[in-house]
């Protein structure tokens, strides 16, 4: 029998990314949300979404396979297309913080992207999914039961993203070896994590979490638009879809900013650009998928309703016809929007730690035997770490930090101790953007990754318990 | 406030009124200031200009030096000129002419000096201490906020460079803006 191959699926706050083991891009990439419609039973959703960590599976848990559901309950969008309908379904985001929030929700979701994106049959299939650092276990035994017990899959292994994301930087020309040891720097919508990791291990008390991720940088960018009076020419539905635009395709980090701020003084031209755009009115009559052919029963009730209100299409149809364009200029937050990784004070008042300096602090406070290691292998993962000249400047600013500790003992000592000095190196690497999923599809596409999965015959004999432990990939690519 | 400090806090042969710097500026503007020797080196004043904008980000400044006063003031009244300038409702902006005449007043109007009931940041300055340096002190700041208000004036409403048929810069310069720079008012609202 010839295998499929595994499904890696990497859910995160912001994004979730999904494809297929092997491949060196995720085969789909959307938000990780889902448009719920607002009578829609939604079982023991609202408990799940109040706590700050979800109950576990209770006895008698209405079972949420598909077959088994109502009708009403196939009556949701995820994805893009939950977007494209937030006017009448309410939007609801399964992850907080990397953790997995609302169980129905989430199996929901699962469902929907594992059937209708990758249109796969998670039966023929293993699957690789991905956990933030520090995940009750009791989160890994209610993904194991949905994805054994309502998904039927071959097999599971969950992995620690900060783990994978290492591994992804073994593609960097400058990773001279193949370490599981590192810092990790993930930073993606919600929030930025700085994990060390030792030998394939998350060294789980040195830690730290950084409350600043993509989302403050778009908020921070629309802010200083606003500030400039440039969004008065934006719908307001529209500014934070442009503030985010500007901030994925405009900016860079710089080494100075008042330096900076004169080079745009001295060069107008080179420096300041133009951002066009076009009002969404067009992209919200676009909610009806267009691209899908099948008439789920959810478009059906969807053209239903929309065929009822009329006035509102009448309403939809007479803007689409005359799609309003707006100019706006983009300026400093070119350079400002990821300066506050650097310099937090500038957007917010109460996280004020720059990076480099939570970066040092994290590996300070690690075992003494694994610092070196830790300073010489920084690696950056998802998408708020693209910035241009984030790694350089990144790197600049740690090795500030630790040589003038070095000079300030080497002082101390009267110049008795000179010190070799500390080798600090930050990796980036092609496949940062998507890190956690690439190096996901790589373990997932070894041999020994079959040997350190759950397979459906252990789960049957032992239960969800047997996802408690996971053996780590050592020697696995 | 400000994260950027001034290079001239280390000079202790400055002059200082209260524990403010009274340094040295390049001015054809009459009064007190000592004058600086070499006008290639950046002045107080275009300190003051050049760090205005990355200043006005930070909320948290510790001062530094004597210096740092003077500059923080100087900040401070960039920001008073700024809104100075500010549209309001039926008044739009002033073209450069009509800046240069509304700040150059502003500049030479009755302030408060460190001590005095409505300045600003009276905990971090010490008054003048005498009368005499009050005067000298006040002459100084009206010299320099004087200077200051025809830069900024000159940064505000730059030359326009004059573009070629294919819309790229020709390196000529053109007119002066008609409106002070959006890129400079962002800031007015900030601090
Ligand atoms: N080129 C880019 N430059 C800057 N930011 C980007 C770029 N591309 C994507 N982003 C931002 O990255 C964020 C999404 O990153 P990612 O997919 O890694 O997050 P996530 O995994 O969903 O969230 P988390 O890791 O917090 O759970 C968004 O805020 C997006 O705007
Ligand atoms: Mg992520």
């Amino acid at each position: 029998m010839s295998r499929q191959p595994p499904l890696v699926i990497d859910n995160g706050t912001g994004y979730t990314k999904m494809g297929f083991a092997g491949n060196s891009e995720p085969s789909f990439v959307f938000p990780t949300v889902i448009a719920t419609h607002q009578s829609a039973s939604s079982g023991s959703a609202s408990a799940a979404s109040s706590g700050g960590r979800a109950p576990p599976p209770v006895a008698g848990k209405p079972s949420h396979l598909a077959s088994k559901r109502g009708i009403e309950d196939l009556d949701f969008f995820i994805g893009d297309e939950a977007v494209a309908n937030s006017k009448t379904y309410s939007l609801h985001y399964p992850i907080r913080h990397g953790q997995i929030e609302n169980w129905d929700h989430m199996e929901r979701f699962w469902e929907q992207s594992i059937f209708k994106y990758l249109r796969a049959e998670p039966e023929d299939h293993y699957v690789l999914l991905t956990e933030p650092p520090l995940n009750p276990p009791e989160n890994r035994e209610n993904t194991a039961e949905i994805m054994f017990e309502s998904f039927n899959v071959q097999g599971l292994y969950i992995a620690v993203q900060a783990v994978l994301a290492l591994a992804a930087s073994w593609t960097s020309s400058k990773v001279a070896e193949r370490t599981l040891t590192g810092v990790v720097i993930d930073s993606g919508d919600g929030v930025t994590h700085t994990i060390p990791v030792a030998e394939g291990y998350v060294i789980g008390s040195s830690i730290k979490h950084i409350p600043i991720a993509g989302r403050d940088i778009t908020y921070f960018v629309q802010q200083l638009l606003r500030d400039r009076g440039e969004t008065a020419a934006i719908p307001p539905e529209d500014q934070l879809r442009v503030a985010e635009k500007i901030k994925e395709d405009y900016t860079y980090v710089c080494q100075d900013i008042v330096k900076e701020f004169k080079k745009y003084d001295a060069d107008p031209y080179k420096y300041f650009a133009r951002f066009s755009g076009e009002h969404s009115v067009t992209g919200r009559v676009s909610g009806v998928p267009s691209s899908s052919t099948d008439l789920t029963p959810s478009h059906l009730l969807f053209a239903h309703r929309r065929a009822q209100n009329k006035f509102e299409r009448f309403l939809a149809n007479r803007i689409i016809s005359v799609p309003q364009k707006y100019d706006l200029d983009v300026g400093y937050e070119r350079f400002l929007a990821p300066e506050i990784f650097f310099n937090p004070e500038i957007y917010s008042s109460d996280f004020l730690t720059p990076l480099p300096e939570v970066v040092d602090t994290v590996i300070q406070t690690s075992p003494i035997d694994v610092r070196r290691g830790l300073y010489k292998n920084i690696v950056l993962s998802g998408g708020s770490t693209m910035f241009k000249d984030f790694g350089k400047r990144l790197q600049r600013d740690v090795k500030a930090i630790v040589d003038g500790r070095i000079a300030g003992s080497e002082e101390r000592s009267g110049s008795l101790m000179k010190s070799s000095g500390v080798e600090v190196n930050v990796i980036s690497h092609k496949r940062q953007r998507y890190a956690v999923w690439y190096g996901g599809s790589l373990m997932a596409s070894t041999p020994e990754f079959y040997n350190v999965s759950h397979s459906r015959v252990d789960y049957e004999e032992y239960g969800p318990s047997l996802v408690r432990r996971f053996s780590v990939f050592g020697s696995a690519v | 406030m400000p994260a950027y400090h001034s290079a001239f806090n280390g000079d202790p042969s400055v002059r200082q009124v209260g524990n403010t710097a009274v340094l040295p500026i390049n001015t054809k503007i009459r009064g007190p200031a000592p004058i600086a020797g070499d006008p290639s080196i950046p002045d107080i004043i275009e300190e003051s200009l050049d760090l205005f904008r990355a200043n006005c980000l930070f909320r948290n400044f510790e001062i530094k030096g004597p210096a740092d006063r003077l500059l923080i003031y100087l900040i401070l009244f960039i920001s008073d000129c700024l809104t100075k300038l500010a549209p309001t409702p039926g008044k739009p902006s002033p073209g450069y002419q009509e800046a240069t005449k509304l700040l150059s007043t502003l500049a030479v109007d009755t302030f408060a000096l460190p001590g005095d009931a409505g300045f600003p940041l009276n905990s971090l300055y010490h008054p003048p201490a005498s009368r005499q340096d009050a005067d000298y002190f006040r002459s100084y700041l009206t010299q320099t906020r004087s200077e200051l208000a025809l830069r900024l004036c000159d940064r505000l409403y730059p030359a326009e460079q004059t573009l070629g048929p294919d819309g790229q810069p020709t390196g000529q310069l053109g007119p002066r803006a008609t409106k002070p720079s959006k890129w400079w008012m962002a800031f007015q609202k900030r601090r």
